[in-house]
């Protein structure tokens, strides 16, 4: 049996969570939802300092995702707003906005761009300083949008067999949580690999500080690369 | 200890809707989705929806489509029992079917009309699993388009 037969088989599986677990897995591996991964992972990794934190911040990343789909499962299941608008929408609009938008956060975090500094400087620059520092808000954001970011194929799995699957069993929680759970899962994997390889490594600890500062420009990169990709793909 | 409160609630909370949801999966009581019609056949309808913007995987769903109408059901494509098409989602001018299949992006859908009148709709996900392997998709989608042809 191959492995995509055997995807096969898992995602049509007569009961409804493992089917779930299965269809958010293929997600996990269609090439958007692995693009903006990567990117999710390249995010973490900032925190490669303490592994504690690296390994929530995989989680909270989840979380964001779960919350976009048990919401938009919610509004089909619970509020009856219609499948196809939404889908059609988010595929259209959804995946323009997200390349540019990485590109934008990729400049940020380069200081190519500056962030407008108003009067109140003072008080944005803590505000901003906290919400960095956390990380938690800014990989959960991270998840949110990046699970509104639709592909064809990853539209597929979602609208074309998760909904159905919430729809015939009304349930537009726990179905939607484990398909995102999986979804997510190639980037709690890293976490943990991250968190289990760096508590090994407390030795080499400093050598890790001083890659650290060159972190935030490989990251500022892989925003840029990811949002090129997106971008020429959708708008070329 | 607020944390500890707020994670001791959150965690009560799930477990609570574990217990209350769970169980139907294992009941069985779902209502069925989808709709079926039965009789004599009048005209099968394959639809490849597709946006302007095609990724690699969704060409390759309405051309493998494609082909496997033209090997193997030449005959009933002729007489127009069969039909077969690409059709944009983004025109304006395919909105009318696009609405009625309820094509939610790119996809293959088939629609089948009896003598009765009656027309029922699907979508099918299997294809997508399969365009890593031309002949498995291929003869999957016969076996697909030889039984609703046949009335099943």
């Amino acid at each position: 049996m191959s492995l995509m037969s055997f995807m096969e088989t898992m995602s049509t599986s007569s009961f409804p969570l493992i089917a779930a677990f299965f269809i958010g897995l293929m997600t996990a591996l269609s090439p958007c939802p692995l693009a903006t991964n990567i990117t999710a992972i390249a995010y973490i990794s900032k925190k490669i300092k303490n592994g504690k934190k690296t390994l929530l911040t995989g989680f909270v990343y989840t979380l964001g995702r779960m919350f976009t789909y048990v919401l938009l499962a919610s509004l089909i299941v619970y509020v009856g707003i219609n499948v196809q608008a939404i889908s059609l929408f988010l595929q259209k609009y959804g995946e323009r906005i997200l390349g540019p938008l990485l590109i934008l956060l990729g400049l940020i975090m380069l200081n190519i761009i500056k962030l407008p500094s108003l009067k109140s400087g003072e008080r944005i620059n803590k505000i901003k300083e906290k919400l960095s520092e956390k990380g938690y808000l800014g990989s959960f954001l991270l998840g949110v949008l990046f699970a509104l970011a639709f592909c064809p194929f990853s539209a597929v799995l979602f609208f074309g067999m998760l909904i159905p699957l919430a729809l015939k069993y009304s349930d537009a929680f726990l179905i939607p949580s484990i398909f995102s759970f999986a979804t997510g899962l190639p980037v709690i994997i890293f976490a943990f690999i991250l968190t289990f390889s760096v508590s090994k490594l407390g030795k080499v600890m400093n050598k890790i500080q001083t890659f650290e500062k060159y972190m935030r420009y490989i990251i500022s990169i892989i925003f840029l690369v990811v949002g090129i990709y997106y971008t020429l793909r959708i708008w070329f | 200890m607020n944390k500890k409160y707020i994670f001791f609630g959150v965690g009560i909370a799930v477990v609570l809707l574990l217990i209350f949801t769970i169980p139907k999966y294992f009941t069985g009581n779902v209502t069925a989705s989808g709709t079926s019609i039965s009789g004599d056949i009048e005209k099968i309808e394959i639809i490849h929806f597709h946006a302007t913007n095609q990724c690699y995987s969704c060409k390759t769903v309405g051309n493998y489509a494609e082909e496997t109408i033209n090997t193997y059901f030449s005959n009933e494509l002729k007489s127009g029992k069969l039909v077969f098409g690409h059709i944009n989602v983004d025109l304006p001018e395919n909105y009318e079917l696009v609405k009625k299949y309820g094509a939610t992006g790119a996809s293959l859908r088939i629609g089948v009309y009896n003598k009765n009148g009656e027309f029922s709709k699907e979508e099918n996900v299997n294809v997508w699993y399969k365009i890593s392997n031309k002949e498995d998709y291929m003869n999957y989608l016969k076996g697909v388009i030889e039984s609703k042809l046949s009335g099943e």
